[in-house]
């Protein structure tokens, strides 16, 4: 192997434009050199930005290093390129089954046998999925002897599994202005969620009247920037609203994708209390 | 500050493509102080309901601690509202076509809120 | 402020005032006579306020009236008066029933002057829409006066 690691380096050094970083990339992460291996992708993801398998690679190596919310962020981007990237499919569905929501790990796994109904890597993950395993982080906490805190996804949290921020910055609610889910504290560390819900209804109603009376259609969104951060409310569903807060450095342009994203976690996740 | 200056100012943001329309508004009252409008908006209904939803938002976001708004967007299916709250208590509004260019749109908006500052 | 609290003497003013209140989020409103005769309420809790705030309002546009008109132009439109919390909104309008005056109170916390002008015009538009033609005009008894007096705070205050 570390041949191959030695030669497949020479030849990306000789064209870096070379297609050949994501099996680099792939054997440096096997060999557990995430940083080599992040680098390797990045590289390549620089060069290669629609590249579906370069976004797959390094959101396999964020998943080593356990940083869930951006490795959910890669394979989103790498579904987006590719609707169905096994390699992201079954990424994702390791995510939700990280995070207990194993009707999404489900899903994505039955997608991803949809798209490669012979690979073999699947029946073993439904084994795990169906068999009630625990998910890798508990077990993991087994392995230590108890050493490490079991993983205990909140109730807020599981609206929005696998999102940044899915503790705070994210709130789902009614029309009436209740909160659903998700939960919002302010710069200073308070919970503002219940206050900031009540006038998110009045705001969500102007905004309805505002675009039919001013004849723009239906609105689908109200994006705003204040000195302490940026916020994006949106409809996931006639009856419900969504609030993302982010601060200042987060673009409004990135907070509307991560809105968008947060929007389908949240009609599932409605969908299914219904 | 004066009408002029003003004029000057919303003409700025109308030259943005997509623009339909820019006012400045009274953000207490909702009343119409200036405006560069396209056939067809009604001035007096645009300069109220920005004006209400400005503040209807602003209490939202003091709540949340982000302090008072500087820029707002609301992006609809067949156009857009974006203000801008002056210092004065002014509010700079344009009205514009779903895909205008928001950063660009947002900037002029800026500086038409220095002049009405 | 909802549906409930809105109170008609002639029952065309209900569903009217009843949507300009939604709409304006108004405090308080009077539809009245510029004589001081009311014809609907919102948001007023006592009979007493009502017959105050009538009469005031009755007043300010009859001497705004004659100013107008020592100025040599028409009747002003509206009026307004802003305070720390609240504001009014005072205007004259015609309809087939006659002469009618809207005092309209609005929390400046809850609306605005624009929002209140800006869906005053669909009010009168659908006031003049309903109205019926004008009553005929008659002599007053005093006894006349009382009963009718009575039957309107009655149907003013729900009793």
């Amino acid at each position: 192997m570390a041949d191959d690691v030695r030669s497949l380096s020479a030849e990306l050094a000789g064209d870096p434009q070379s297609l050949v970083f994501v099996r680099l990339g792939e054997l440096l992460r096997q060999r557990r050199q995430f940083d080599a291996a992040a680098r390797v992708a990045l590289h390549g993801l620089e060069r290669h930005p629609h590249l579906a398998d370069a976004h797959d690679l390094y959101a396999r190596i964020l998943a080593d290093q356990r940083d869930f919310e951006r490795a959910f962020d890669e394979w989103d981007m790498t579904l987006r390129i590719a609707p169905q990237h096994t390699g992201a499919l079954k990424g994702l569905a390791f995510l939700y089954f990280t995070v207990g929501d194993l009707a999404q790990a489900e899903r994505h796994l039955e997608a991803a046998r949809a798209a490669a109904p012979d690979d073999p890597s699947l029946e073993q993950a439904f084994l795990m999925i169906r068999g009630g395993a625990p998910p890798p982080a508990a077990r993991a906490a087994e392995v230590d002897g108890g050493a490490a805190e079991p993983v205990q996804a909140l109730p807020e949290a599981r609206v929005f599994a696998g999102l940044e921020g899915a503790n705070e910055g994210l709130l789902l609610l009614d029309s009436a202005g209740l909160v659903l889910g998700g939960a919002l504290r302010s710069p200073g560390g308070e919970d503002v969620a219940v206050a900031v819900a009540a006038y998110l209804a009045g705001v969500s109603q102007e905004a309805t009247r505002t675009a039919k009376l001013l004849g723009l259609g239906e609105w689908r969104g109200l994006a705003a920037e204040g000195p302490g951060g940026h916020i994006y409310l949106t409809l996931p569903a006639e009856d419900a609203m969504l609030l993302v807060v982010r601060e200042r450095a987060v673009p409004l342009g990135r907070l509307a994708m991560l809105a968008q994203r947060a929007g389908q976690a949240a009609r599932r996740w409605l969908e299914r209390q219904r | 500050m004066n009408a002029v200056a003003f004029g000057r100012a919303l003409e700025q943001v109308t030259q943005v493509r997509g623009v339909r329309g820019a006012m400045l508004v009274s953000g207490q009252d909702g009343l119409v102080v200036a405006e560069q409008l396209m056939e067809g908006l009604r001035g007096p209904a645009v300069a109220a309901l920005a004006a209400s939803l400005s503040s209807r938002l602003s209490r939202a976001m003091g709540a949340a601690g982000l302090g008072i708004g500087q820029f707002w967007h609301l992006q609809c299916e067949g156009g857009a509202l974006l203000v801008v709250p002056a210092a004065s208590g002014l509010l700079v509004v344009a009205v514009a076509d779903p895909e205008v260019n928001v950063g660009l749109v947002r900037l002029e908006l800026l500086r038409a809120a220095e002049v009405a500052r | 402020m909802t549906a409930a609290n809105v109170r008609a003497v002639e029952s065309w003013t209900l569903d009217p005032l009843t949507t300009y209140v939604q709409e304006a989020t108004a405090r308080l409103v009077l539809l009245m006579t510029p004589a001081g005769q009311v014809l609907a309420q919102s948001g007023f809790s006592r009979a007493v306020d009502v017959m105050s705030a009538a009469a005031l309002g009755a007043a300010i546009i009859a001497s705004t009236t004659e100013l107008a008109r020592q100025l040599g132009q028409p009747p002003f439109a509206g009026l307004t008066h802003q305070g720390e919390r609240q504001g009014i909104f005072l205007a004259s309008f015609t309809t087939e029933r006659g002469p009618l005056v809207a005092l309209v109170v609005y929390d400046l916390m809850a609306s605005s002057l624009g929002l209140v002008q800006l869906f005053f015009d669909h009010l009168v538009a659908e006031l003049r829409a309903a109205s019926p033609k004008a009553k005929e005009t008659r002599q007053v008894l005093a006894a006349d006066f009382e009963r009718e007096l009575n039957e309107s705070l009655n149907s003013l205050f729900g009793r």
